[in-house]
């Protein structure tokens, strides 16, 4: 085949960012475009790089500032984080990234318990704009896809999004359980993390998020029930800013060639994703009306957060009891002069050398640098008689650092920071 | 049963075999070493499974995180340094059992104790497990709140002491555990405008500055040492009394961690600390506790094994992935095309049978392979004792460092250690630190979910059969403590 890249070269790898652990969705993207791209581009080198944190904010912030204007680094996105963006106020967003395509996406589903009251999405929104605080929602993580739908399905039904009772979980295995065991009246979240209780007919689904409806999910999307809303958790491919047009025309190819294989296709079957791909100024046009929507339905919600009446625990109530009490106690503590033993400030002031040097060596120097430098001055302080730093320290050192960082970087496939010199 | 015997004929081919020795000696390994854990481990290996057939990969997957659970203790007990946040616990008398020359013993006690805990807890998830998902399917964010106001009480045994400086390293913990984004309304809490602090401390993290940071600066500044730690006192193995005081806390750590580990939000610490404390209240000797008592390794590690097989419970039944290695192997069924929920036992009997089987044959081949293992690690503390420490700091900032590969791991993990002398330095115990971070944030979030499930209304806790039976028993259990410590 004819090198239809230009300025992707072999020689270097391709880097792609999944800002999240490992397993999650970002991750799944990530891990099943190195595999299509190794296939369609046996030359290419394809990396996936994890960098969790945050809602991928810790990632966005890491990925603008360190891969600026490298034409082989991509990183995988989505919807939580134009919201995790706003809700942490991180200093960057998407609009700062180079965007390249919209790749996939899961829509949303409302469930009820096969037990529950509710046949129809109609019976929900009715006892729902009757009591809103009765119904309770469950879903993923605050700021999340499913919390930014039922706060936007409050706005299309005309109650403010802040009378929501929307009830987060860690993971959509909790969600999941409570709705299952009754806990809650209503649960929404990607339809592949429900379809094994919907096919066994544990849950009921009311509605899919859907423009229209969805192949293999037997509901009425939500303007089917009346509401005019539809909403996708969308995964993209964004490249680092300061990129040439011809460099960002050579991502963009490669994703376009990505997206339309069979392999891809593959993917997409498997983990059930909707093929949602949209690239050039329809994409740009995309991110930025997804950026308002999002951006909205937050400040709303941030400027009008009305709190029911009676004995309410803030988010910080709690934490604000536990850290009063410990400056009490610590007081109290050094009010009573406790007896501190002796201490040898020579030894131990050689132990904190080492553990300080020990985060700026390992982003300058390296990994074993640093690791050879804490063993070192741990070893000195703690031998017998005053003597200074031994050569068979310095090599018992080296040697057990040199070892560890080959256990882990080339046995068990961790990157760690290092002069790649082996 | 005949499902179970056709399920043990799959396990046992040759080929089959070799995969689950595979998966359970790089699980041993990867909890050996401190920060890689199953669930980052399995994620790193999907890719290449992809060939595989689902059977085969999924045992060694399976073996893979039984591996972990027995090799996690090791560090914990050798080097003070736990290397998954089932282990925590396990580090506090497992050291000072190979500070006192017992460190085979607690080894052997934690491998003994896995395998009976993980054999039961595997026979019940192939009997019970139907009846244990509707059980733990009725807990409720009320429930789960009463389950931690007893875990609490149960735990206040190991303040120590001084009362006092019990209590100011419990605060210290629940204020480190708060630190990050709240769950519930994304509102950030205690993070000063650090976006490292975003995601809260990670417990793993927490005890490794603690236990390993802290102790090695509060060795450091007791002057020079003696060449190097007893590797042995007395036998290698455990002795008779040994055994005896381990079987009983064998049975309880299972009986505790199953049940524990088949909730959807149990996680694999709580019963851990809750088989600690339950294994100092019936103790002949409680004073020995935090100085090397051999029934405080034996409870937590059976307990640590049994929730580890109880969180296949609803993973199998339901498809409800409830710990960070259980998510990662819902998605290794996924990428095999299996679905797992309530229909994964109708639609692929002879797969999930041939891998509750290897569940048991994983567990004999653990038990043979870390036996002979102890008398090896011994060997560890025979070294010089500043090399000891120099590379246990080593270990320890590999550790640290490899959970999210983030400098700032490091810097917490300095800070947190130099915390952690401090409160040596004033006679304050640390495990109560661990309490707070392990029980606050989650104590906290399901009393407001669940005050906020039920609009408000604080009766809650006193309608549910399940959260008033608990908060009961957490009064007896909290009143008699108070009456004892008048008596005394």
């Amino acid at each position: 085949m004819m090198c239809v890249m230009p300025t992707l070269a072999a020689s270097q790898p391709l880097v792609i960012t999944a800002p999240a652990a490992p397993g999650g969705g970002w991750d799944q993207t990530a891990r099943a475009m190195q595999r299509v791209l190794t296939t369609l581009e046996p030359a290419l080198n394809v990396q996936v790089d994890n960098i969790p944190g945050a809602a991928g904010t810790i990632g966005l912030a890491r990925f603008i500032q360190s891969e600026r204007g490298n034409p082989q680094a991509l990183m995988v996105t989505g919807l939580v984080m134009v919201s995790g963006a706003i809700m942490n106020g991180s200093p960057v967003s998407l609009a700062n990234t180079t965007p390249i395509a919209r790749l996939t996406g899961e829509y949303e589903v409302i469930v009820v318990p096969a037990a529950s009251r509710f046949q129809s999405m109609r019976d929900l929104v009715e006892a729902f704009r009757a009591d809103p605080g009765s119904i309770s929602w469950g879903g993923g993580s605050a700021g999340g896809t499913d919390d930014m739908l039922v706060r936007l399905l409050a706005e299309q039904v005309g109650l403010p999004s802040s009378r929501v009772n929307y009830i987060a979980f860690a993971g959509g295995g909790a969600a999941l359980a409570a709705v299952l065991g009754g806990q809650l009246s209503a649960a929404v979240s990607g339809h592949a993390e429900f379809a094994g209780q919907i096919a066994a007919g544990q849950l009921r689904v009311l509605a899919v998020s859907a423009p229209s409806r969805v192949r293999g999910i037997e509901a009425p999307t939500l303007r089917d029930a009346g509401i005019d809303l539809d909403l996708a958790n969308w995964r993209a491919i964004v490249a680092p800013p300061g990129l040439s047009i011809s460099e960002q025309e050579a991502l963009t190819t490669l994703i376009a060639r990505m997206s339309a294989s069979a392999e891809w296709r593959q993917v997409l079957i498997q983990n059930g994703w909707e093929d949602l791909f949209l690239a050039g100024a329809p994409f740009r046009q995309f991110l930025l009306a997804e950026q308002s929507r999002i951006e909205d339905v937050l400040r709303r919600l941030a400027s009008n957060d009305r709190r029911p009446a009676g004995v309410r625990l803030s988010p910080v109530t709690v934490p604000y009891i536990a850290a009063a009490a410990l400056a009490g106690l610590a007081l109290v503590v050094v009010f009573r002069r406790p007896r501190i033993e002796p201490i040898d400030p020579r030894a131990l002031a050689l132990v904190s050398l080492g553990l300080l040097s020990l985060p700026l060596i390992v982003g300058t120097l390296g990994f074993i640098a640093a690791a050879a430098g804490v063993f070192v001055l741990t070893a000195t302080a703690l031998r017998e008689g005053r003597r200074g730093v031994t050569v068979s320290d310095v090599v018992a050192a080296t040697t057990f650092a040199v070892a560890v960082f080959l256990l882990f970087t080339r046995v068990l496939g961790v990157t760690l920071p290092g002069p790649q010199v082996f | 049963m005949g499902e179970l015997a056709n399920g043990l004929s799959v396990a046992l081919t040759p080929h089959n075999l070799l995969w689950g020795f595979a998966g359970t000696t790089l699980g041993t390994a990867v909890g050996v070493l401190p920060g890689i854990g199953p669930a980052l481990t399995v994620a790193l290996l999907l890719p290449i499974t992809y060939g595989l057939d689902p059977t085969a990969a999924l045992i060694m997957f399976a073996g893979i995180y039984y591996g972990a659970m027995y090799g996690g203790s090791t560090t914990s007990i050798l080097l003070n340094t736990p290397g998954e946040s089932a282990t925590i616990v396990t580090a506090l008398d497992g050291h000072q059992m190979a500070r006192n020359g017992r460190a085979g013993a607690a080894l052997a006690t934690a491998a003994i104790g896995s395998f009976m805990a993980g054999t039961l807890a595997t026979l019940a998830l192939s009997l019970i497990a139907p009846l244990m998902v509707r059980l733990a399917l009725s807990f409720g964010s009320a429930d789960y709140f009463a389950l931690m106001v007893l875990a609490f009480v149960m735990v206040s045994t190991m303040l120590g002491d001084s009362r006092i400086r019990g209590w100011l390293s419990l605060t210290l913990g629940l204020t480190m555990g708060f630190v990050g984004i709240d769950g519930l309304s994304g509102q950030t809490r205690f993070t000063f405008g650090i976006p490292y602090l975003l995601d809260g401390l990670d417990p793993v993290i927490v005890a490794i500055g603690l236990f390993a940071v802290g102790e090695t600066l509060w060795i450091a500044s007791r002057g020079p040492l003696a060449a190097e730690l007893l590797p042995v006192r007395g036998s290698l193995w455990m002795t008779g009394a040994e055994w005896s005081r381990s079987w009983r806390p064998w049975l309880r750590g299972a009986a505790i961690g199953f049940p524990l580990g088949a909730l959807p939000a149990g996680g694999a610490e709580l019963p851990t600390l809750l088989s600690y404390s339950l294994e100092k209240r019936l103790a002949k000797h409680p004073q020995e506790f935090g100085r090397g008592a051999i029934e405080a390794v034996a409870g937590p590690e059976a307990a640590n094994n049994a929730s580890a097989a109880g969180t296949l419970v609803p993973l199998l039944t339901l498809g409800l992935p409830t710990s960070a290695t259980a998510a990662v192997l819902l998605a290794a069924f996924q990428q095999f095309g299996l679905q797992p929920g309530p229909l994964l036992f109708e639609h692929e009997p002879r797969l999930v049978w041939a891998v509750i089987a290897s569940l048991y044959v994983g567990n004999v081949m653990l038990l043979v392979l870390n036996l002979p293992l102890v008398g090896l690690w011994v060997k560890l503390l025979a070294i010089p004792r500043p090399w000891l420490y120099g590379g246990i700091l080593v270990l320890a900032s590999v550790g640290a460092f490899s959970v999210h590969r983030s400098v700032g791991d490091l810097v917490a993990m300095a800070a947190i250690g130099a915390a952690g002398f401090l409160l040596r330095a004033i006679g304050a115990p640390v495990a109560p630190v661990m309490i707070g971070v392990i029980l606050g944030p989650s104590a906290e979030q399901h009393l407001r979910r669940a005050l906020a499930i039920s609009q408000y209304d604080w009766s809650v806790f006193l309608t549910r059969p399940v959260s008033v039976t608990l908060l009961s028993a957490a009064f007896v259990v909290g009143m008699s403590a108070v009456l004892r410590s008048r008596r005394s």
